[in-house]
């Protein structure tokens, strides 16, 4: 099983100040492992960091063995790795089926492209129905379903994955859940960016608690929920 | 004095030129929010590369119709590489430079290959006599005499159109376009280089532009250093008109500004000097009153 993904105290400042300093992680293959932290912890600059869409200033990150401290972004997806961004970022001027497409893009078999069509649409009937739609006219959950279904067509082995269920429906955040874990048990590796906690360490193999930048606690889900740190960032004090 | 089917073919003409500029000029602006004055001036280079190629095959006796497409090809090659070029060494490194900045670069860029066609070309102060490679001739419906060279550039430019449209619309390239257009940082992460879609997307829109400068010569059998000047402006115009960035509008854009021109010229023999000048006041009143563009930027369109 492939899919592992080492991060070794890495340093990475937008402008000056950093805002991960010395930052380590390792996603096991085959395994879910979730990134909690509070807002401005610095989850989603640690996977612009990891893409290298913003680079660390120093430190080293590997995947499957291979150094991606030189690599560009479009090379680094190309070695397995797939995403679904913060915020969805879907292409609102293209149809619902285009926004699958580029998620395609390093597809080149027509024939596999249109059974992982066919798989995402399995998943999320809905973006069938819609599929010459265009994405900016879709609501804001379908939208979601759209940067989900993206991130799907190709069939990485890494699947990185920030907060998507923000904005959902609470019962399409289970489904949502269901959905990854899914994913996992086809064998793919998800590295997860997630606020439902609950919810989170339930599908969880593995997490690390970031804060300002640096990891304060990991473990697995068993001895995070108990920690004193996670439950003082995420249920309001210890109990 | 003309018929109505002259008028009618020589508006459908010009806006083909105008369309197919327009359409150079909306592609840049959608992909990396530029405006590139320059782009005139890459339909000049492509215009005298076609007439270098002409000259070339008819000293080696090829045939007529080998001379024809060799002007393409030319012009279409020698105007994408120019075109990746100015992209690759110009727009990418100064991407992040305000957009004025970029405009003036472009210009310079412009005067640069303008001022280098009048001096370097052989005798390139004058214009230059371009070979008529159609049947001449034609055939009359009505009152209305029809040039047969017209209707196959027409044909050509209509076709040409059509293909850029389905190279963004529908192919594997397009898609990438249109996702570095509207999202860089996405479409990297979706494993698009767009270190290589940019120069390509360069190289597509200024080939139209190469394209635009055979048809001019073959039609109007002349060009000269300086054409890509006012084409340059009437493009940038049309694709104003149509709304910036919406490739159906520049085609529109471009046909509108012809329609008008030729309207002038129709209506009033005596002042078809001025076309232009009445063109361009339409378009003020056009733009006035609708301030973005005749379409509101829509769905795939852009790019
Ligand atoms: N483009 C940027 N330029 C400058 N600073 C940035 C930029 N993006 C993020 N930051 C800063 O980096 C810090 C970490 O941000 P980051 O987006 O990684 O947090 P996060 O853990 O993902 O938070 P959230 O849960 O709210 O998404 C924040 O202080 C933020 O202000
Ligand atoms: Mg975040």
């Amino acid at each position: 099983m492939t899919g592992r993904l080492i991060v070794q105290d890495i340093y990475t400042a937008y402008d000056r100040a950093d805002v991960l300093s010395g930052l380590s992680i390792e996603v096991v293959p085959g395994t879910i492992t979730c990134i909690l932290g509070s807002n401005g912890a610095g989850k989603s600059t640690l996977i612009r960091s990891i893409l290298r869409l913003t680079p660390p200033r120093a430190g080293s990150i590997a995947f499957d063995g291979i150094t991606l401290d030189t690599m560009q972004t479009h090379d680094i997806i190309g070695l397995g790795i797939a995403c679904i961004p913060e915020g969805r970022r879907i292409f609102a001027k293209m149809t619902v089926e285009e926004n699958l497409r580029v998620g395609a893009y390093l597809v080149s078999s027509e024939r596999a492209i249109q059974m992982r069509l066919a798989k995402v649409y399995e998943t999320f009937p809905r973006l069938k129905e819609r599929a010459k739609q265009l994405a900016g006219t879709m609501s804001g959950g379908e939208q979601a379903m759209v940067s989900i279904g993206r991130g799907l067509m190709t069939e990485p082995k890494l699947l990185v994955i920030d907060e998507p269920s923000l904005g959902l429906s609470p019962l399409f955040v289970q489904e949502n859940f269901n959905v990854i874990r899914r994913i996992n048990e086809t064998g793919v590796t998800v590295l997860l960016v997630e606020q439902n906690v609950n919810q989170t360490l339930a599908i969880s193999h593995y997490g690390y608690v970031l804060s300002q930048g640096r990891i304060v606690v990991h473990g697995t889900p068993a001895v995070l929920s108990a920690d004193a740190e996670v439950q003082r960032a995420y249920f309001g004090g210890a109990h | 004095m003309g018929t109505i089917g002259q008028h009618l073919l020589n508006g459908m003409m010009q806006g083909t030129i105008y369309g197919l500029v327009a359409m150079g000029f909306t592609i840049f602006f959608g992909v990396m929010n530029v405006i590139k004055f320059s782009h005139g001036d890459v339909l000049t280079v492509g215009a005298f590369a076609a007439l270098v190629a002409v000259w070339a095959t008819s000293a080696l006796g090829m045939p007529v119709y080998v001379q024809f497409i060799a002007a393409f090809i030319a012009a279409m090659i020698l105007t994408a590489v120019v075109g990746a070029g100015i992209s690759h060494f110009l727009i990418m490194p100064l991407r992040n430079a305000p957009p004025l900045n970029m405009l003036l670069m472009t210009m310079m860029v412009g005067t640069l290959l303008r001022e280098a066609i009048r001096l370097f070309f052989p005798n390139g102060t004058n214009p230059q006599r371009f070979p008529e490679l159609l049947p001449a001739g034609g055939f009359s419906l009505g009152r209305s005499f029809f040039r047969f060279d017209a209707l196959i550039l027409i044909v050509a430019g209509v076709a040409s159109i059509g293909v850029v449209y389905w190279i963004i619309n529908r192919t594997k390239f397009g898609l990438a376009m249109r996702a570095v257009a509207e999202d860089v940082e996405t479409a990297r992460t979706m494993g698009i280089n767009f270190a290589r879609v940019i120069p390509l997307t360069f190289a597509l829109g200024s080939l139209t532009a190469g394209f635009a400068g055979t048809i001019y010569g073959l039609y109007y059998s002349e060009i000269n250093y300086g054409m890509g000047l006012l084409l340059a402006v009437i493009g940038f115009t049309a694709a104003i008109v149509g709304g910036l960035g919406n490739i159906w509008g520049a085609i529109i854009g471009g046909y509108l500004f012809a329609g008008l021109q030729t309207l002038v010229v129709a209506a009033m023999p005596s002042m078809s000097d001025y076309k232009n000048v009445f063109a361009f006041v339409l378009i003020i009143v056009l733009i006035t009153w609708r301030p973005t563009g005749l379409l509101a930027e829509r769905g795939s369109e852009r790019v």
